[in-house]
């Protein structure tokens, strides 16, 4: 059902919720696909409604300053101890580099590293950084400087859940570092396309625990120049980046600015070069309008979307009760809803994975079908008198009138429904510890399904009241075997095999109603070039546009 | 008898600044949920949410926590942000110009509406002119900012491109561009006092008009622009100048409003985001400096009428 601050993963984070902090430092992911073993897990065709929108036309052009409108603050760069959203990774992408980067083609390339190759059993991971590479503070980058990257990512209370399928780091020889994992496990790279994957100078750590913000000391594009929070972030060129000829700006700010409609007409009036949006409505909105260049996410297939759905808790009651669950999934008319608040673009969805992905399969998630959830309801109230939901959300207008909607669907046939509203804090805090019957969400983006295991493992679950990472507190082993397969998993049919038994899992079990993909757009006017056209140190594409985030360095301004 | 009036407003003041002082501690903390929540993130287990509570001073009883803050802040420091680690004083520092000239502005263009309108308007009472100003103004009071500024933002900014629809330069950068990127927020927040202030300064004139040295002026053959400015503006604007002072109050409430309409790094923006994340130190900080600065210009508007009128310290 579109962002409209539902609860994204990485708005998650950003708010500072326990797990989708930890979603989003679990990475940006992708498949298994390494320096001489890459493999495809998908397309990031993203939608372009103009010919060649965000790839540059002619001539890069140097010079000049860019303002990128983001939807949202972040509260620090320091990797171990800020939360990263879309807009944490915008800024990271112009101040650091990640050691590796997604391609357009799904696969884990290195970026900072020079190469990241596995053992026999992909249990040690040895990384060799690029050699001649320094920081913005003139401090070169070294295997020391990595190894104290992680133990600070290790030792952080927030980062180290990110962290803990990695078991030790030992420095090889000054330019390489071996990562030794608790298992196999064939999706490392991706981990390091995530938060924790950015490389910081060591000034950071040393500054880190002072007074003040931590100012970003990194490899990037450009170099760290003002900030000042919920108001703009500067960077500068970097002279020294050691990708030769890059950047081709001068200077780029960002501007959060929350509201999607202040973001618009802040494009529409010259006050910023591009904006970013979850709101599928942007889409509508610009995408018959001349004069802009759109992107969208709506063709990527790349690993895992970023999911709309309506999350049900499977250890409190009456959602406890598989009737409850199958009832409300048959009462639920995700198509209408689609077409109500989608901007007539957003499509209802079945299952974790959409058409065209290499992990799609068609699943036995119930259809919308009132008769039959008439009669689950009928057949749990003989027993258990009318079922009362408790459906919640977060204070978003547009989301108000979704949960309306889905009330009205529900009452009809047969449940008692009441709408409960939170502020961000109390709602995530609430899913955490158990503490709900059924709230619309937002999460799950990343290349890679590994990264999801936290969110879907029998070992995080939680008594209600206690925190647990599985906020649907969904127990299902065969969830948890074929999550751990798939981590040992090299075969690539095999391991896909094993994700396609998640989803069914998920449709059979129902701690998830999906409602659609995530919406993910990024508008440009026509001065700013190649915002969605980055090439990898490999020379391979970069993904152009991953959930709200693009890369800097290769942007430009026509004249 | 005015210095004992006046001393016993100071005591008055301090009093109602510790009240409000409490009153925004306690109201702080009776927000569901804590910091930990927004800094833990994935890792918010029991373990570290005790070390981090312990850290930030927050597993202490709630009058220790008062205590504490309360020290720091008559020490000067108004402590920092749980999760930017700015000083909150920093941020108040930022915000706070934008506030200022965001009132500032929006004043001078209520006084410049208003003023003449209620002078054309008074002289011609009950006459089409003034029945259309004062049926205008009335819809005007009827308009919040929330309402006006996305139509301001849609006609002006959007449709015919004369302003930004959202931010600012700061003043340091470019005064020109600073001034024509707060025209519109300006206006959204002018509105309400313009209807205010034009009611009041109308009736006021009304009566003036009434007036025997009204009628003596005019029967001197003094023109009647002269007689309007001269004689009766003056004495009828006891009343506005009161009610502006005592407006200010909602003035600030307004300028946090349009300040999120229009995407302006306010205080009230700030605020408004710390509240949502539950930086306490930066909620306390920023409701206890505007209390203060409320309270303040009350004091400063009782003690110029004092001043004005010595009846007000008779009592």
């Amino acid at each position: 059902m579109g962002h409209s601050d539902g609860l994204s993963r990485r708005r998650f984070l950003s708010s500072g919720a326990a797990a989708a902090g930890g979603v989003a430092l679990l990475g940006v992911g992708g498949p298994i696909a390494l320096t001489g073993c890459g493999t495809s897990s998908g397309s990031s065709g993203n939608v372009a409604t103009t010919p060649n929108a965000g790839i540059g036309s002619g001539t890069p052009r140097r010079g000049g300053s860019a303002v990128l409108a983001t939807t949202s603050e972040i509260d620090g760069f320091y990797p171990p101890a800020n939360h990263w959203d879309a807009t944490g990774f915008l800024y990271a992408n112009s101040v650091f580099d990640p050691l590796v980067a997604v391609a357009a083609d799904g696969s884990a390339q290195p970026y900072l590293a020079q190469s990241i190759t596995p053992n026999g059993d992909y249990s040690v991971w040895t990384v060799k950084l690029r050699p001649g590479v320094t920081f913005s503070d003139g401090s070169p980058l070294t295997s020391s400087v990595l190894k104290a990257n992680f133990d600070a990512l290790k030792a952080s209370p927030l980062t180290g859940v990110a962290v803990r399928v990695v078991e030790k780091a030992t420095i090889v020889d000054p330019l390489t570092v071996a990562y030794t994992c608790t298992g196999p496990n064939v999706a490392f790279p991706y981990d390091l396309t995530s938060q924790v994957g950015y490389v910081f100078g060591t000034a950071m750590i040393d500054a880190a625990g002072g007074s003040g913000p931590v100012k970003p000391v990194g490899t990037g594009p450009f170099v760290y120049s003002s900030w000042q929070p919920n108001d703009h972030f500067t960077a500068t060129r970097n002279p020294n980046y050691w990708r030769a000829g890059y950047p081709y700006l001068d200077s780029i700010t960002f501007r959060p600015i929350a509201d999607t409609t202040q973001r618009e007409s802040t494009l529409e009036t010259g006050g910023v070069d591009l904006i970013y949006s979850a709101d599928p409505n942007t889409v509508d909105h610009f995408r018959s309008k001349s004069g802009y260049q759109l992107v969208t996410n709506l063709n990527d297939t790349v690993g895992e979307p970023d999911m709309d759905f309506i999350m049900l808790n499977c250890a409190k009651s009456p959602t406890d009760d598989l009737r409850i669950r199958q009832a409300l999934a048959h009462g639920l008319d995700a198509s209408a809803l689609a077409k109500l608040f989608g901007g007539g673009i957003e499509k209802p969805a079945t299952g974790l994975f959409p058409p065209g992905s290499p992990y799609y399969s068609k699943t036995t998630y119930p259809a919308y079908d009132q008769a039959a959830a008439r009669a689950l309801v009928r057949e749990y109230a003989a027993q258990h008198g009318t079922p009362s939901i408790e459906l919640g959300t977060v204070t978003d207008p547009r989301l108000a009138r979704i949960v309306q909607a889905i009330q009205n669907m529900w009452q009809e046939v047969g449940f008692d429904v009441t709408i409960k509203i939170f502020d961000q804090a109390t709602f995530i805090s609430n899913a955490v510890v158990g503490d709900y019957q059924a709230y619309t969400f937002e999460m799950f983006s990343a290349a890679d399904p590994d990264l999801n295991y936290v969110w879907w493992s029998t070992t995080t679950i939680a008594k209600p009241g206690q925190i647990g990472l599985n906020f649907s507190r969904n127990d299902d082993p065969k969830i948890e075997a074929a999550l751990l397969a798939a981590r040992a998993e090299t075969n690539r049919a095999k391991r896909i095999a094993d994700y396609q038994t998640v989803n069914e899992r998920l449709a059979i079990d129902l701690p998830y109603l999906w409602l659609g993909k995530t919406v993910w757009s990024e508008v440009g006017n026509q001065r700013l070039q190649n915002f969605a056209g980055m090439v990898l140190p490999n020379g391979t594409r970069a993904k152009p546009f991953d959930d709200g985030v693009s890369f800097t360095a290769q942007m430009w301004l026509a004249g | 008898m005015l210095v004992t009036y006046l001393a016993k407003r100071l005591v008055q003041l301090i009093a109602v600044t510790f009240l409000i002082s409490v009153i925004v501690f306690l109201l702080v903390h009776l927000l569901p949920g804590d910091p930990s929540v927004t800094i833990l993130g994935a890792n918010d287990t029991p373990q570290n949410r005790l070390i981090l509570l312990h850290q930030l001073g927050l597993n202490k009883p709630l009058v220790a926590q008062y205590a504490t803050w309360l020290g720091q802040v008559l020490h000067g420091s108004l402590g920092q942000s749980y999760l930017t680690h700015q000083q909150v004083s920093q941020i108040i520092a930022q915000g706070a110009p934008v506030d200022l000239e965001l009132i500032v502005l929006s004043q001078i263009i209520a006084f410049a509406v208003a003023i003449p309108l209620a002078l054309v308007a008074s002289r011609r009472s009950n006459r089409p002119v003034d029945r259309m100003a004062t049926t205008t103004t009335f819809g005007l009071l009827a308009l919040p900012p929330f309402v006006l500024a996305p139509i301001l933002v849609a006609i002006f900014a959007v449709g015919l491109g004369w302003f930004p629809a959202t931010g600012t330069v700061p003043i340091s950068q470019n005064l020109a561009t600073n001034l024509h990127d707060m025209i519109l927020p300006a206006v959204a927040l002018s509105f309400g006092s313009i209807a205010l202030y034009y009611r009041l300064l109308r009736s006021d004139l009304i009566a003036t008009l009434q007036e025997d040295f009204i009628t003596s002026a005019r029967a001197k053959g003094l023109h009647p622009r002269r007689v309007m400015l001269r004689h009766a503006l003056r004495p009828s604007t006891f009343s506005l100048l009161a009610a502006a002072g005592v407006n200010i109050g909602s003035l600030l409430a307004g300028a946090f409003i349009v300040e999120s309409l229009f995407a302006i790094n306010g205080v009230g923006l700030a605020l408004i985001n710390a509240v949502e994340q539950r930086d306490y130190l930066v909620v306390q900080g920023i409701a206890l400096v505007v209390a203060l600065v409320y309270v303040i210009i009350q004091f400063i508007v009782d003690f110029i009428f004092t001043v004005v009128d010595p009846r007000v310290a008779r009592g």
